[in-house]
């Protein structure tokens, strides 16, 4: 059968750029999928995006589909024909409703005897006509982070969709997508073309777009924006720091990637640096420029354009950019007159949350619980600068600086704290309170900053949970998953022995709505924040590279101190590495089966019998001794090391004890060592959880 | 030179030729040209409607003293509404530029991501910020609910920032050196309002005065729903969400009543919205034929409406 390609480009009013990747992708994987139901699959496919457009092009799609036969079962070879081998009427009326005539009927065998059976052959369908279905089903099925309506309001998605080209075999599909029927023609970059474009075929529509000063792939546009940068920032012997999710932004901001370089006024750079680059990167989307002692003047910008005809463009964006900064700094003379120390008051002004009060309160808070986490951890020495740190942490928040550059709160109450001669440590750990920010983000840099931040974040985890505000779903408006990742993320990264339960019951007691009582709706608390917790754990042992087998087995005896968890299981991935685990993982898996969760007691020297009962139980004795010792020096691959060791004296057993004996006390005894074996070395990981070839 | 005042001739002009009534500002406070009955309530209901007009707009928090060159207490917006939204809506704003004699291949041109939400008027829209060389010169909403209802057909509203465009084109480091005409600069015409409405709205104007007259609209509001009125209990509406931003920049108001009183605006913006609605579904005469509903049809669905609790 012949085959030929599919073209379909949907034109839309100006997409997020953060939706556009998402689109491109779903718009391929569903379209391949959708058409593959129906028996069409494309030799090749590949999708693009520009923020006006999606594009679909599947090479050698075959022209129809395959004819299917189909058999519909009827009545049964005895009702459907007489003694004469007539049909019946049963055998008609079947004919009739399978549209074929009664002559055509078969008798087949089936699971219910001998039937009758009408035989069609279905003719596949021109491709065209299954794309024509396929095609607007998939696309009003496409899912965005929003939506919207336009016009008459009668159909929803991402943006307007203003234009459809598609074209099968160079033929238009007869298709229509959210009212907009499909053309051949399709239309070149807003401002640097006219008019409409003829399009035969896949490549020559590729060709003309770029030659209308549109860049159909994302990923060029990408490489487009990061070169021609370099080499302007090269220029004033400079270089743009890599800053890979902006870059990437930028290539979806424009359908012909520009770029030009602007300067801003010199005396600008007397501003502390991060909100200079702030104002740049997050605030206008330019790539700072860095020398070699430190950052230049310049900046680089994207235009959708291919070139800056009259100078007006740079013009235009240094003006923007000098506008903003000399906003910044008025926001930072101003800021600076009033001492953070005076600000205390105003936080009583700016609430938290709404039933749980302000963020005087909070400040509050956070001191006793960042010396209760300082004591925990074992370091009071670091009570006094995470003290002071904890006490003006949330002042920056009422700083016309925080509230134009919402994303440096932290940052700016760390400068200021810096500028008003606050010990390294302490004006460090404002700085760095709310890192890491996301999963790819660094922790604190220093130890009081990582106590800081552990404890705004308990202090919100708690509040929210007290207040049943639990993150469900995909819904998590308050962060509280990334919350608990960073903490997570603290504990294991210092390897702070932090057993978050006394810390947890602490915060708790620090909301007078939620304290008092007879603390059982604190102990739910606890109970809903472990599971919580265990997630994030779950997420940060896969991200080291944990297999989920020996992340089971850790987090199946407990999380109370993550680091601890990590040390466990690092010590387990070690441990099945260097020894042979297979004996003993398949013996505990027996163990469980056998012994289950039941308390038999503790077992009976005198009733050993068999030598290798007595045996496993003088390999357990001596084991079990030196298991503590390393376990509470926290050698956790010796101490796996040791508890592989009783492997072959378990086998043994299994091999030459029968368990189940008649005799009732010998039998409850084998199952109390049994048990006592479990109990005793499962506090390290649950070995019944690893995977092993049987 | 492009002066304010041809800036606004020019747009005005260029709205009207695309079929635009040209509506005049609203004689109330108001924080944006949205709040405009003009938009706020020609949103709502089925009838088509394109209208263009400049709105001054109050932002009390926004005072400076007239000593910050880019914000100022009031401000002037365009506002343009096009219901519903042409398929071209975006070639039409493009042009507008070129009306002011922007040749768009000299710049750089963008519609990025910007939706919008307005917590006191229950509505919310999706569109974008016009950047045009790294500068935000236009708001571009497509408006998909006001006043908690569901918008159907939809309406592209479309708002310039009048000075900062002004300020941009003519490269001007202060708006207080924007020309407002040949002869004349905005800070002439201007100053002199910003100093003296920052100064009383930060040092004088009497906090119990906004409370009470907040109070006192919001039942009047309530009372002129009661009788059918939707554009008198509007009005009051508007008055009630003028005095809050006044008492918010006042520092008069507590993070909790912050969100109390928004609620208490956004109650009354969305009764209104129905009121609205329930009066068109109810009128006989094409829309804007008539200046009211008759009383009994307004009468019959307003009071029928579940009345918020009174807040405390």
């Amino acid at each position: 059968m012949s085959r030929h390609d599919f073209l379909l480009e949907i034109r839309t009013e100006e997409i997020p750029a953060g939706a556009l990747t998402g689109a491109r992708t779903d718009l391929l994987r569903r379209t391949v999928e959708a058409l593959a139901d129906e028996g069409l699959v494309p030799e090749a496919s590949q999708s693009f995006a520009t923020p006006r457009r999606l594009i679909l092009w599947l090479r050698g799609l075959p022209e129809r589909q395959e004819d299917r036969s189909s058999e519909v079962v009827g009545p049964s070879a005895t009702a459907a024909f007489d003694a004469q081998n007539n049909p019946t009427k049963a055998a008609e009326g079947f004919a009739r409703a399978q549209k074929v005539e009664v002559s055509e009927l078969v008798v087949i065998d089936s699971p219910r005897g001998r039937v009758v059976a009408a035989r069609r052959t279905i003719p596949g369908r021109p491709s065209e006509d299954v794309l024509a279905e396929v095609v607007p089903r998939v696309l009003g099925g496409l899912s965005f982070p929003k939506t919207m309506r336009w016009g008459r309001g009668e159909n929803v998605f991402v943006r307007p969709v203003r234009g459809v080209l598609a074209l099968f075999a160079g033929r238009v599909v007869p298709l229509q997508v959210f009212g907009v029927a499909a053309t051949d023609t399709t239309v070149g970059h807003r401002i640097l073309a006219d008019g409409s474009l003829p399009v035969t075929g896949a490549e020559d529509f590729l060709a003309k777009l770029r030659a209308a000063g549109v860049e159909p792939d994302g990923e060029v546009r990408r490489l487009t924006i990061l070169e021609s940068s370099r080499a302007m920032a090269q220029e004033v012997g400079g270089s743009i720091e890599t800053d890979a999710d902006l870059v990437a932004t930028l290539a979806d901001l424009v359908e012909w990637p520009g770029t030009v370089r602007g300067s801003f006024s010199p005396e600008f750079l007397d501003i502390p640096e991060e909100i200079t680059t702030t104002a740049m990167r997050v605030h206008q989307k330019y790539l700072p420029v860095r020398g070699p002692a430190g950052l230049l003047p310049h900046f680089v910008a994207i235009m959708d354009n291919d070139q800056d005809r009259k100078g007006l463009i740079a013009k235009g964006n240094e003006w923007v950019l000098n506008a903003r900064l000399g906003d910044a700094r008025f926001f930072y003379e101003t800021d600076i007159r009033q001492p953070l120390d005076s600000r205390l008051e105003d936080l009583a002004r700016l609430t938290f949350q709404d039933r749980l009060g302000d963020y005087r309160q909070k400040t509050g808070r956070l001191q006793d619980l960042a010396e209760t986490i300082a004591h925990v951890v074992g370091r009071p020495d670091l009570v006094e600068p995470v003290l002071s740190a904890a006490r003006l942490s949330k002042v920056d928040l009422t700083t016309l600086m925080v509230k134009e550059f919402t994303d440096l709160q932290g940052v700016v109450g760390g400068i200021y704290a810096r500028r008003e001669g606050y010990s390294d440590s302490v004006w460090r750990a404002i700085y760095d309170q709310y890192r890491p920010s996301s999963s790819s983000d660094d922790p604190p840099r220093e130890a009081a900053g990582a106590v800081l931040s552990l404890a705004d974040r308990f202090d919100t985890l708690v509040g929210l949970f007290t207040v049943g505000l639990i993150p469900t779903g995909s819904r998590d408006p308050y962060g509280l998953r990334r919350a608990a990742f960073g903490i997570v993320s603290i504990a294991t990264s210092r390897r702070w022995r932090l057993d978050w339960r006394p810390v947890v019951r602490k915060a708790i007691s620090l909301y007078p709505h939620a304290s008092g009582g007879d603390g059982e709706k604190g102990e739910k608390i606890v109970s809903d924040l472990e599971g919580f917790f265990a997630e994030r754990m779950k997420t940060l042992l896969e991200r080291r590279g944990h297999a989920h087998d020996e992340i089971a087995a850790v987090l199946n005896v407990g999380i109370w101190d993550f680091a601890d968890a990590a040390d466990r299981a690092q010590a387990l991935s070690q441990a099945r590495r260097e020894t042979d685990f297979r004996t003993l993982v398949l013996a505990f898996k027996r163990i469980r089966n056998i012994v289950g969760t039941d308390d038999h007691g503790a077992p009976r020297q005198d009733l050993y019998r068999e030598s290798a009962e007595s045996q496993l139980a003088a390999d357990f004795a001596q084991a079990r001794q030196a298991l503590e010792e390393l376990t509470r020096s926290r050698r956790y691959g010796e101490a796996m090391g040791m508890i592989a060791s009783i492997a072959p004296s378990l086998d043994r057993f299994f091999v030459e004890v029968l368990v189940n004996a008649p005799e009732e006390d010998l039998r409850r005894n084998r199952l109390a060592l049994l048990a006592a074996i479990q109990k005793e070395f499962s506090h390290l990981a649950d070995f019944s959880e690893i995977v092993v070839e049987k | 030179m492009l002066t304010l005042q041809k800036l606004i001739t020019e747009l005005t002009a260029f709205w009207e030729g695309e079929g635009c009534l040209i509506e005049q500002p609203y004689d109330l406070s108001m924080g944006a040209g949205t709040m405009h009955p003009a938009t706020f309530l020609k949103v709502l209901g089925p009838d088509p409607w394109r209208c263009a007009y400049v709105q001054p707009s109050r932002r009390p928090a926004d005072g400076r003293y007239g000593e910050n060159p880019f914000r100022l207490l009031k401000h002037l917006q365009l506002q343009v509404v096009l219901k519903p939204s042409p398929p071209d809506v975006q070639e039409m704003y493009l042009r507008s530029l070129e009306r002011l004699g922007v040749v768009l291949k000299e710049h750089d041109v963008r519609f990025e991501e910007d939706n919008w939400e307005s917590p006191t008027l229950g509505a919310w829209g999706v569109g974008w910020q016009v950047l045009m060389d790294g500068m935000e010169i236009t708001q571009f909403t497509y408006f998909q609910q006001a006043g908690g209802i569901d918008l159907s057909p939809i309406t592209a509203e479309i708002t310039y920032g009048l000075e900062r465009i002004a300020m941009f084109l003519n490269k001007l480091h202060s708006v207080f050196d924007v020309p407002w005409s040949a002869d004349t600069t905005y800070g002439q015409v201007r100053h002199r309002d910003e100093v003296e409405l920052s100064k009383y709205v930060f040092e004088v104007a009497d906090a119990s005065l906004a409370t009470l007259l907040f109070d006192r609209s919001e039942a009047e509001a309530r009372r002129a729903l009661a009788a059918g009125l939707v554009l008198p209990a509007y009005e009051a509406t508007l008055v009630c969400s003028h005095q809050f931003n006044l008492l918010d920049a006042r520092g008069a108001v507590s993070a909790t009543d912050r969100v109390g009183l928004i609620r208490r605006v956004r109650d009354l913006a969305c009764a209104c919205a129905r009121a609205f609605v329930a009066r068109s579904e109810g009128a006989v005469s094409p829309a804007g034929t008539r200046s009211s509903a008759p009383p009994a049809a307004a009468e019959g669905t307003a009071p029928a409406q579940p009345q918020p609790a009174a807040a405390s």
